[in-house]
C-alpha cells in the first residue's frame, strides 16, 4: 500500500494555521492537480474542511513527502519549519485507518458528526472527475465510504443529538415520531429558540407560528420559517392548535400556567403537547410537567440529554474503532493479495511447466501403464507442486504492507524459483 | 390418526429460545447487530413453525386449533407474524423484549404438554366452529400485541416524563407509534375476538342447546373479554399512561392465558 497522507487538523493546529491552508471549493480542482503534479505522485486527492486539510497521495517514492510539505508551506505562505510543527505524516496502513476513522466521524471535533462523510466524498469525487485518482486511491475511496456506512449503520454513532436545539428535535421525535404535519409555536425571539425552531422547520413541520411582544419582529421571524405571526393575546388558542411550544422570551415571569395547558389538552382531545422552555428565568410553570400528556423540558433538561448523548456517542465510538481495525486489516490483505497476483501466477506457471516436463520424461522411461496408474502419477506430481507452492504463495499474500519489505520478499521468491 | 410433534417444532422452539436470548442480551449490550441477529434467528424459527403448522393442517385436514398444544402454537404463530409485520412497518425493536418471550412461552406450552394431535371429531366439523376457533385465536393474538405495545407506550411515557432513560429508551419507537399500534391492535383484536366468542356461543347453542358451559376456558374467555373491554375503554379515554391501565393489562393477559390453558379442561 504505497500511500502517504500529510495534513493537519483541529487537534494539531490552531484555527489561525488552519485558515491559512483552507482551500475553498472553487480552488479545489487546481490544488488537486498541483498535488498530482508533484514528482513521484501516482494519484492524489485533497480533503479540506473547516477542521482539517489533508493531502492524500499514492506514491512509491518516499521523497514525495518532502515535496508535499514544501508545497503545503507555499500554499499557506508559511515558513516550512513553522508549518511542520502542526503537520502529521501518515504512511500506508495508517493512511487507510485514518481515512476510515475520519469518514466515520471518529476523528471529528464532535464525535460521530455526519457532515464529514459528505466532505470526504466530495474530495474524492472532485479528484475522480479531474482524473487524479489512480486505481489504489479509487479502491481506498470506495472502501472508505463502505466502512463509514457500516460504522454508522451498525453503531448508530450519529443518531443522538449533542446540542440543545437538536436534543429538542430528538425528543420531539421520541414523542411524535415523524414531525411532518405538526404545528410549532415559538414564543419570543431568543437565539436558542430561533435555532430550535429552525431545526424543527427543517424537519418539514406543517407550520411555525411566532408570537412576540413586538409584532413586527414576530412577522420578520415568521417569514424566515415560512410561518405566520400571531398576537401574544391569542396564546391560549395557539396552545390548543400547536403540538410543540418553544418559549424563549426575556419575560421575568411565567407565561404559561398549568390551567392553560389543561384547557389546551382538553380541546386537543388529550393529544400530546411538547413544551420547550429555553428561557431564564423560566416562562413555563414547572407544574405543567405534572400534567398527563404535557412533556416539559427546560434548558437544563435538554443540556443533560445532550451530555448523555455525547457519552453514548463516545461509547459507540469504541465499538466503531473495533470495526475500523478489522476493516483496515481486511483491506490491507486484499491489496497485498492483489499486488501479489502476477508473481503468484508466474510461479504457478513455472512449476506447472517443470511438472509437465518431468512427468513426460518419467512416463517415457516407465513405459506403458494403465489409465489408473497414469492418473495416480499425475495426481502425485500435481499435489507435490501444490504443497511446494503453498508457503511461498501464503507469504506473498500475507506480506507486510510496507512496500519495500514486500518488494524484497517478491524479489527473493523470484530469485529462488528462477523467475525472470 | 395421531401425529407426534415433528422435528420442525423442536427446531422452531430452539430458534425462538436463541432469538429471545439474543434480544434480551441486547438490553445489557445495546448493539443493533445483536437485535438483528435475534430477529433473524426468530425468523428462522418462524419458518420452521410455519412448516410444522402446515404439516398439521395437511395431515388433519383442519387448522391446528382443536386442543391446547395446537391452539398455543397457532396463537404463537399469529403473534409472531403480526410482530414481524409491525417490525417491517415501524422497526420497533423493543417489542422483541415482550413478544419473543411470549412466543417462546406459548410454543413451549405446546411442546411440553405433549398432547397428541387428533383429527377433529366429525361431529365438530362445522363452519361456525372453525370460524369460532380461528377468530378467537387471531383476536387473542391481536390483543396480546396490543398489550405489549401498551406496555411500551407506558414505559416511554414514564421515561419522557421523568427525563430518565431506561434500558428500553434506545429500542422504543415514538410514543405516538406505540400508542397507535397498541390501540389499533387492541381494538381490531377485541372486535375479532368478540365475533369469535359469539360464533362459539352460536355453535354451543346449536350442538348442546346451551349458550356455554361453566368450564375454565369459557369462564376465562369471558373474564378476559370483560377485562379487554375495560382496557379498550381506558385507551379511548386516553388513560393509557395510568398505572391502573398497566394492572388491567396484566390481569387481562393472565385471564387470556388461563383461558388458553383451560382449552383441554
Amino acid at each position: 500500500m504505497p500511500l502517504i497522507l500529510v495534513g493537519l487538523n483541529h487537534r494539531t493546529a490552531p484555527v489561525g494555521v488552519r485558515e491559512r491552508l483552507d482551500i475553498p471549493d472553487s480552488r479545489l480542482g487546481e490544488t488537486t492537480h498541483a498535488l498530482r503534479a508533484i514528482g513521484g505522485v501516482d494519484g492524489a486527492a485533497m480533503l479540506s474542511t473547516c477542521n482539517r486539510v489533508e493531502a492524500i497521495v499514492s506514491t512509491r517514492d518516499e521523497d514525495s513527502i518532502e515535496a508535499i510539505v514544501e508545497w503545503l508551506a507555499s500554499i499557506a505562505s508559511a515558513n516550512r519549519a513553522e508549518l511542520e510543527k502542526h503537520l502529521y505524516i501518515l504512511r500506508h496502513g495508517d493512511v487507510v485507518k485514518h481515512l476510515f476513522r475520519v469518514c466515520s466521524g471518529l476523528d471529528s471535533m464532535i464525535v460521530g458528526e455526519p457532515q464529514i462523510g459528505g466532505q470526504v466524498k466530495k474530495a474524492f469525487v472532485a479528484a475522480h472527475d479531474l482524473g487524479t485518482l489512480d486505481s489504489l486511491l479509487t479502491q481506498l475511496y470506495e472502501q472508505t465510504l463502505r466502512v463509514a456506512k457500516r460504522v454508522r449503520t451498525e453503531t448508530g454513532i450519529g443518531e443522538h443529538a449533542v446540542s440543545v436545539p437538536y436534543a429538542a428535535v430528538e425528543l420531539a421525535k421520541k414523542i411524535f415520531g415523524k414531525l411532518r404535519g405538526l404545528q410549532v409555536l415559538l414564543l419570543g425571539a431568543g437565539d436558542m429558540g430561533e435555532l430550535t425552531a429552525e431545526h424543527l422547520h427543517q424537519q418539514d413541520v406543517k407550520q411555525v407560528f411566532v408570537a412576540n411582544r413586538s409584532f413586527d419582529r414576530a412577522v420578520e421571524l415568521a417569514q424566515r420559517f415560512e410561518g405566520a405571526a400571531v398576537n401574544f393575546e391569542r396564546l391560549d388558542e395557539q396552545l390548543a392548535n400547536c403540538d410543540i411550544v418553544i418559549a424563549s422570551t426575556a419575560a421575568p415571569h411565567f407565561l404559561i400556567e398549568p390551567q392553560q395547558v389543561e384547557r389546551a389538552l382538553d380541546s386537543r382531545k388529550r393529544r400530546n403537547l411538547f413544551l420547550i422552555d429555553l428561557s431564564v428565568p423560566r416562562n413555563i410553570n414547572p407544574e405543567v410537567g405534572q400534567i398527563d400528556g404535557a412533556y416539559l423540558y427546560n434548558v437544563d433538561d435538554l443540556q443533560l440529554v445532550a451530555d448523555a448523548n455525547l457519552g453514548l456517542r463516545l461509547q459507540k465510538a469504541r465499538e466503531a474503532e473495533q470495526i475500523v481495525v478489522r476493516e483496515v486489516e481486511a483491506f490491507r490483505k486484499r491489496l497485498v493479495a492483489q499486488d501479489a497476483v502476477p508473481t503468484i501466477l508466474e510461479l504457478q506457471q513455472r512449476l506447472e511447466n517443470i511438472r509437465a516436463a518431468e512427468l513426460e520424461k518419467c512416463l517415457r522411461k516407465v513405459g506403458p501403464m494403465t489409465a489408473e496408474q497414469r492418473e495416480a502419477i499425475e495426481m502425485f506430481s500435481t499435489q507435490m507442486v501444490n504443497k511446494i507452492l503453498h508457503y511461498p504463495i501464503l507469504q506473498l499474500k500475507e506480506a507486510s504492507d510496507e512496500p519495500h519489505e514486500r518488494e524484497s520478499l517478491r524479489r527473493t521468491i523470484r530469485k529462488i524459483f528462477g523467475l525472470r | 390418526m395421531t401425529l407426534a410433534p415433528t422435528d420442525s417444532l423442536y427446531i422452531a422452539l430452539a430458534c425462538y429460545a436463541l432469538g429471545t436470548l439474543a434480544a434480551l442480551l441486547s438490553l445489557f449490550a445495546p448493539v443493533k447487530r445483536l437485535q438483528n441477529a435475534g430477529l433473524l434467528i426468530m425468523i428462522g424459527g418462524f419458518a420452521a413453525h410455519t412448516w410444522w403448522i402446515g404439516t398439521i393442517c395437511t395431515r388433519t385436514g383442519h387448522p391446528p386449533i382443536t386442543n391446547l398444544p395446537e391452539a398455543t402454537a397457532f396463537v404463537a404463530w399469529v403473534v409472531f407474524a403480526v410482530e414481524l409485520a409491525l417490525w417491517i412497518r415501524y422497526r420497533v425493536y423493543a417489542a422483541a423484549f415482550f413478544v419473543y418471550p411470549l412466543v417462546l412461552l406459548l410454543l413451549t406450552i405446546s411442546a411440553v404438554v405433549g398432547e397428541q394431535f387428533a383429527t377433529l371429531d366429525p361431529q365438530l366439523r362445522s363452519n361456525v366452529f372453525t370460524a369460532h376457533l380461528l377468530l378467537t385465536t387471531v383476536g387473542v393474538a391481536g390483543m396480546l400485541i396490543g398489550v405489549a405495545f401498551g406496555l411500551l407506550a407506558f414505559i416511554q411515557d414514564r421515561a419522557l416524563k421523568e427525563k430518565r432513560r431506561g434500558r428500553f429508551w434506545e429500542w422504543i419507537p415514538s410514543l405516538d407509534v406505540c400508542k397507535r399500534v397498541s390501540y389499533r391492535a387492541l381494538s381490531i383484536g377485541f372486535s375479532i375476538y368478540t365475533i369469535g366468542l359469539l360464533a362459539g356461543v352460536l355453535w354451543s347453542y346449536r350442538t348442546t342447546a346451551g349458550l356455554m358451559d361453566l368450564r375454565v376456558k369459557q369462564i376465562g374467555a369471558v373474564v378476559a373479554w370483560v377485562l379487554f373491554a375495560m382496557l379498550l375503554q381506558q385507551y379511548i379515554a386516553g388513560e393509557y399512561r395510568k398505572k391502573r391501565t398497566v394492572l388491567l393489562s396484566a390481569s387481562a393477559f393472565v385471564a387470556i392465558i388461563v383461558a388458553i390453558l383451560g382449552i383441554s379442561k
